[in-house]
């Protein structure tokens, strides 16, 4: 056996010997398996609920679609399932998938109250509460660390065996390098065995399992690289541990905390709740106005249409759907202001996370997991997207065609079919998304 | 009171023989393996060492005696390596410390004044994971011959540290530092805290290991039992060697020689 192998195994057997440090050891271990299995319990059932909502889309289609003929009552009573399927990564870092919506059924009603019905907060500097792998790694793993390292040297010093180590070791590695490097092994493989079945259940890319593994492992060694220096030339461990946690507190705590408050004071952003009701007003309200005014509103914004607005009676769907989009263009403003806000958020929790490393951690991780802020924007993006397909598919019947026979329903735009691809932009009015969604 | 093992088990001291050349240690009885040359030591410009300059010979037990604050553990450490000399030299088995601190630290067994080593090991683990970090492999046998040198108790090898007395930890790092087989012991305040039948057990220890041709420097504020054990004794001041004192031919320091020298000085700079 090897110099170096020889004086980690002395050490590894060493640690199992100090029953703090395994217990320690195990409860990271337990820790991480409980966010493991928690993350993969809410994506797969985020999956089968996706998986459900398909089917029972399906069938609901074809009901509407053998019930009814004119496609005003399709439109009306058709629904169409969009959502965002969590990524393979995403039972390690659940992000924002809590607080933004992932699955919406949208119909061709006006769509600013079909999307904000639940208000998103700033969630991108929440750090408590959500117990997944990344929490556990990013917020908690440095107290383990700290609790690991900090009387390395300090509890050597007061127990007066600090100078016989020492001046008995072979070499600085025999000792310190050999037991520092045994402890960080050990709590990474604790950390990181848990994840590793995590990705092999649900199929991982392995460039991703090898991305996350080095920046865990990059992530843990400063940790323990502060804890060691600022634990080396002291000779009281609870002072060192009482700084470090100081520290961490700092950093993984009250730096998010007040970068929040900070943003939430400086970014002012309209409420969800404002744009729905705005949206719904106006709805409401077309009923009660000359269908003239709502006619000059819809054409004003969709001229294509000005040769086919006159109406024959008290009601027509083409009316009542020109007013949903009235109604969703009189929204349009706030709801422009509420996506500026997000992003500007988004932009400047960026800015406060090179403050706090934890933060820093977390939002990488859910930018590769694809459920942070970015990966929700662009679902809404692209339930923008399908909703104006849903209009294109149907306001050419109902402005002039009439009825569609059953073989043009089989062209009825669904969401899978018009899921964008990510080069692709669409013209949603106001949505400075591809500017936005360039944003890290 | 019952008879201490250690010395029943071990030979008298008188039926050692002396007149070997070499010692079990490797070094020529009376080489110089210590040697402290005007050294000075400072804090923030606070002088701790001054002008410091002593020898220790292969075979000998050199007591550094002194009160409280006089510079002893400074002394120590500097030979160690840990305070690094403002002026002047500490040369170790013939090397500069500074210049070459894993050799000599190779050469040397430090025994701290609290020999507390790990309390949930038992000595026998203590040793061989001592041994580990100096990479050297001693079997069972060896062990066990060294836990009978020092007379630590069979009984009390295999059971945890933590249930020892300061008596047991001071034998089982004397075990550890005999195992080590360093030419050179440095031993902190060794009989602090020890009853007087430990003391004594000690004393024989250290008397037998310089038999062999170990070098010892002890540091001590014991005056009886620096008298007892060391073949010379400085007594240090304030950081300066205000007095040294040899053994006769009789082998024996003067107790109250030093010890009214002691006091002397103690006064003075009080």
């Amino acid at each position: 056996m090897s110099y170096l192998l020889k004086q980690l195994a002395r050490e590894w057997r060493f640690l199992l010997r100090q029953k703090y440090l395994v217990v320690l050891l195990v409860c990271t271990f337990v820790m991480s398996g409980f966010a493991v299995f928690s993350g993969l319990s809410e994506v797969t059932q985020q999956k089968q609920t996706i998986e459900r909502l398909k089917a029972a889309d399906l069938t609901d289609l074809t009901n509407v679609q053998h019930k009814y003929e004119d496609p005003g009552s399709l439109a009306y009573y058709s629904f169409h399932l969009t959502y965002s399927s969590p990524s393979n990564l995403a039972f390690a870092a659940l992000g924002e998938r809590d607080i933004y919506p992932w699955k919406h059924r949208l119909n061709l009603l006006a769509l600013e109250g079909q999307i904000y019905e639940s208000d998103a907060q700033n969630a991108e500097l929440a750090q408590a509460g959500k117990i997944d792998f990344v929490f556990v790694v990013s917020a908690l793993a440095p107290l383990i660390v700290i609790l690991l390292f900090h009387d390395l040297f300090a509890n050597e010093r007061t127990s007066g065996r600090h100078d016989l180590l020492v001046t008995t070791a072979k070499s600085y590695f025999a000792l310190w390098g050999a037991r520092i490097a045994v402890r960080l092994i050990a709590v990474i493989v604790c950390l990181m065995l848990p994840f590793y079945i995590g990705t092999l259940l649900s199929h991982s890319a392995l460039a991703d399992v090898g991305f996350v593994t080095f920046i865990c492992v990059i992530y843990i060694a400063f940790w323990t690289a502060l804890s060691v220096w600022w634990g080396k030339n002291a000779s009281s461990a609870p002072r060192v541990a009482s700084t470090l946690i100081g520290f961490w507190v700092l950093v993984a705590f009250i730096i998010p905390i007040l970068g929040d408050l900070v943003i939430n004071k400086t970014v002012h952003s309209p409420k969800g709740g404002d744009i729905v009701l705005t949206q719904r007003e106006a709805v409401n309200d077309a009923w009660d106005l000359p269908k003239k005014t709502t006619m000059d509103a819809f054409v004003a914004s969709n001229p294509q249409w000005k040769d086919h607005v006159d109406m024959q009676s008290e009601f027509e769907w083409k009316w009542y759907y020109a007013f949903q989009q009235v109604g969703d263009e009189k929204a349009g403003e706030l709801s422009h202001a509420y996506r500026d806000a997000a992003h500007t958020r988004y932009q400047l929790a960026g800015i406060v996370s090179w403050f706090s490393p934890p933060l820093l951690l977390q939002r990488t991780f859910t930018r590769l997991a694809s459920t942070d802020a970015l990966a929700a924007f662009r679902y809404e993006y692209r339930m923008r997207g399908f909703h104006k397909s849903l209009r294109e598919f149907y306001y050419p019947w109902l402005f002039i065609k009439g009825n569609p026979p059953k073989a043009a329903l089989k062209n009825m735009p669904s969401f899978k079919k018009t899921m964008l691809n990510e080069m692709d932009e669409p013209e949603v009015t106001g949505v400075k998304l591809k500017e936005n969604l360039s944003v890290n | 009171m019952t008879t201490p093992t250690a010395i029943n088990k071990t030979p008298p001291i008188e039926q050692k023989t002396f007149d070997k050349h070499v010692s079990n240690t490797g070094a020529a009885l009376n080489d110089t393996m210590i040697e402290v040359s005007s050294l000075n030591f400072s804090i923030k410009n606070n002088a701790i060492l001054k002008n410091l300059s002593f020898s220790v010979a292969a075979g000998e037990v050199y007591a550094l005696l002194g009160g409280n604050g006089a510079g002893k553990s400074t002394t120590l450490k500097t030979l160690l390596g840990f305070n690094k000399p403002t002026q002047g030299s500490v040369k170790v088995a013939g090397k500069e410390v500074t210049q070459a601190l894993d050799f000599v630290r190779g050469k040397t067994a430090y025994l701290p004044e609290s020999a507390t080593l790990y309390p949930h090991l038992t000595a026998r683990e203590n040793v061989e994971y001592f041994l580990s970090l100096a990479d050297i492999k001693k079997s069972d046998e060896q062990i066990n011959a060294a836990f009978n040198r020092v007379a630590l108790q069979r009984d009390a090898w295999d059971r945890h540290m933590q249930t020892y007395s300061k008596g047991m930890r001071q034998k089982t790092a004397i075990a550890l530092a005999i195992l080590r087989e360093a030419p050179i012991f440095l031993l902190d305040e060794p009989t602090s805290g020890l009853d007087p039948v430990a003391i004594d057990e000690f004393n024989q220890l250290v008397r037998e290991l310089a038999l062999t041709g170990a070098t010892i420097l002890m540091v001590t504020h014991d005056v009886y039992g620096a008298c007892q054990v060391a073949n010379r004794i400085g007594l240090l001041k304030n950081g300066e060697l205000v007095g040294e004192y040899d053994a006769p031919q009789s082998g024996r320091i003067d107790t109250e020689q030093v010890h009214a020298a002691f006091g002397h000085h103690a006064n003075r700079g009080a």
